[in-house]
């Protein structure tokens, strides 16, 4: 019976082929570490904040004079919505932890080249909105950093030339941050993530039209690949339990952790607080937002801090296959710009002095620096590591590799001829 | 290279800036009913006269399992359903004070420091050379000294002062989270089967992986 339902199914809706091709044939490189293990991770806790997310909009209300109570309500009075908010909350910080080390593993191993620059840039795009559907998000509780993060991050936007304070007066859709704000907050905090789930099917399809890459850096043979399912199905599941057995730490024991005292005060547009400091995962892009002395020019800066990952596939110009594996300079660098981020994030979280401001500016410079020099860089390093010849192990990938495509195409020639 | 160094330099030498802070005395919050019940009622005795637990009912004091006879005491004629708020109005509070008395429902959370900057601040009020009254830990305070922590610096009354003090920040910390044992029970079973359930991932991993040549 199930069998005849199927039949009639697939006779319509090609399920059993889409089964098939995408996950239980799905070649996938053997030689994945488990550093390849966080796009799952990531499209679980995506599914995790929207799931959570759906039941406290249940319960919250969008309203300058009731936002505030209906969190301690949740906390107190809804069954489980303690437990409810503080997964949505600690969720916040897992997903950016996530991502960021989903990212800086495509960095590592060089995953964003050929053919995976499209692949690179829709995750780009969900980076953007993921940081929109956050900053969004942080204003709901009506907390005093709620409020006042959003009057900071909105009052950047003056900075548009000649339309500056009306883009301002739009985006809050009043003259400050209030009620206003916070409905269209609250109804764009829950459209975003279905943008988001949009952006991850198109990320999909880019990732299955060119495969996953590997820490080799180059195409394996058939015989390297095997099929998704059940080989990474259980490795992303064991992941997943560790993963899950450190974000319940968080959730149960340490959950206030991340959550900064002051957004335990009502919002109160009369009293600015004496620190305003983003979220965690923002203060590194906020370090070089302040190192810049000028209000445009920072805003320009923390823009491109974000964007910059984007120009990677132009401007890592060295054709070493495995990223940082084999190449001891871009290795160097790499472990010098995750420093530098740790800096930059140092400088954004305390409160700003003479000290503080040099190290941002010089950390802001190392942060641009290092991207402007890996086109120079990674060119004299791959003369360099020719010159003083190639480790036998990537010489013999490379030649594989070499042989595989020749063999490939003969092989379509041959099937295009005719030949047998 | 250089430049990380200098900044990794620049970083350890401006650490020292943010040292000379007033540092916070420790304390360590009770979470035994005959703690909070005490520590209520000290609470409702010098504190709720002017502060309001807005987000606390009393018939959630009776639900944690403080004695009905005490809470009947403290509400008065309030309904058991009433939020526990202050006994004076705002308006006066202000009149007298200056400033509207904040609600203490989040007050552990909501201040760096937790409970411990609670506990400092009941403890931190001395008398200047003037005899003006004056606090430690937030200087531009208007509320009076109500544990004597000014004119009680030794003895027998500091310990009966600080153990008030811990009552107190015990009680409050119950009032800002009263799930919190809840929660922290559940993550001891919650974490047991993750852990056991990783483990069994693992194993499955193992096997399956094996059958690669």
């Amino acid at each position: 019976m199930p069998n005849r339902i199927i039949t009639w199914i697939d006779q319509r809706f090609p399920l059993t082929s889409f089964v098939k091709h995408e996950l239980t044939d799905y070649p996938t490189p053997r030689n994945l570490s488990y550093w390849w293990n966080f796009g799952f991770l990531a499209g679980f806790i995506l599914v995790l904040q929207v799931a959570t997310g759906i039941f406290l909009a249940m319960h919250y209300k969008a309203d300058v004079t009731l936002s505030f109570d209906s969190i301690q309500h949740i906390m107190r009075n809804v069954n489980y919505g303690w437990l409810l908010r503080y997964m949505h909350a600690v969720g916040a910080s897992a997903f950016f932890f996530v991502i960021f080390t989903h990212m800086a593993r495509t960095l590592y191993y060089g995953s964003y080249r050929a053919p995976r620059e499209l692949l690179w840039w829709t995750g780009q795009g969900l980076l953007l909105l993921l940081m929109a559907t956050a900053f969004m998000g942080y204003l709901l509780p009506w907390g005093q950093m709620s409020f006042w993060g959003a009057t900071v991050i909105t009052n950047l936007f003056r900075a548009t030339p000649f339309i500056g304070d009306q883009v301002v007066i739009w985006l809050r859709g009043d003259f400050t941050v209030g009620d206003a704000t916070l409905t269209r907050f609250f109804s764009l905090h829950y459209l975003f993530p279905f943008l988001i789930i949009g952006a991850v099917v198109i990320h999909l399809v880019a990732l299955h039209s060119v495969k996953s890459s590997n820490p080799s850096g180059i195409n394996l043979a058939d015989k390297d690949n095997i099929p998704f399912h059940p080989y990474f199905t259980i490795k992303d599941l064991y992941g997943l339990g560790i993963f899950l057995i450190i974000y319940s730490v968080f959730v149960f024991f340490i959950p206030d952790t991340l959550i900064e005292p002051a957004n335990n005060i009502p919002a109160n547009p009369m009293r600015t607080p004496n620190h305003i400091v983003p979220e965690w995962y923002f203060l590194p892009f906020y370090a070089i937002l302040r190192s810049v002395p000028n209000m445009l020019g920072g805003v320009l800066a923390m823009g491109l801090s974000v964007m910059i990952f984007a120009f990677m596939p132009f401007l890592d110009r060295s054709r070493i296959p495995g990223g940082a594996r084999f190449r001891p300079i871009y290795k160097i660098q790499f472990y010098l710009f995750m420093l530098d981020m740790l800096v930059l994030g140092y400088v954004g979280y305390v409160q700003p002095t003479e000290h503080t401001m040099v190290i941002g500016q010089v950390a802001t410079l190392c942060y641009f620096g290092s991207f402007f020099l890996i086109p120079f860089v990674s060119k004299a390093e791959e003369r360099w590591l020719i010159k003083r010849g190639l480790p036998a192990e990537i010489t013999a990938l490379i030649k594989k590799e070499f042989l595989e495509k020749k063999a490939r195409k003969a092989k379509a020639l041959q099937k295009k001829w005719g030949i047998s | 290279m250089r430049l990380a160094s200098t900044v990794l330099f620049l970083c350890f030498f401006s650490a020292h800036v943010w040292a000379n802070e007033t540092k916070l005395d420790t304390v360590k919050v009770e979470t035994d009913l005959a703690t909070i019940e005490r520590g209520a009622g000290v609470l409702m005795n010098t504190c709720h006269s002017c502060h309001t637990l807005k987000y606390i009912k009393y018939r959630d004091l009776i639900s944690f399992g403080m004695d009905k006879q005490k809470v009947d005491e403290w509400r008065g004629e309030e309904s058991l359903d009433s939020p526990l708020l202050a006994q004076m109005l705002k308006d006066d509070a202000i009149a007298s004070f200056g400033t509207a008395p904040p609600d203490l429902s989040l007050m552990v959370k909501a201040r760096d420091g937790g409970a411990d900057y609670v506990y400092s601040y009941l403890l931190g009020y001395y008398l200047n050379a003037d005899g003006e009254l004056g606090n430690h830990f937030y200087p531009p305070t208007k509320m009076p000294d109500i544990l004597n922590s000014s004119t009680i610096t030794a003895g027998a009354e500091l310990t009966e002062i600080q153990n008030q003090a811990r009552d107190i920040v015990s009680f409050l910390s119950w009032v800002a989270d009263p799930h919190a044992q809840e929660r922290i029970r559940l993550g001891y079973y919650v974490i047991a089967y993750l852990v056991v359930l990783t483990a069994l991932l693992y194993l499955l991993k193992k096997q399956i992986w094996s059958k690669l040549k």
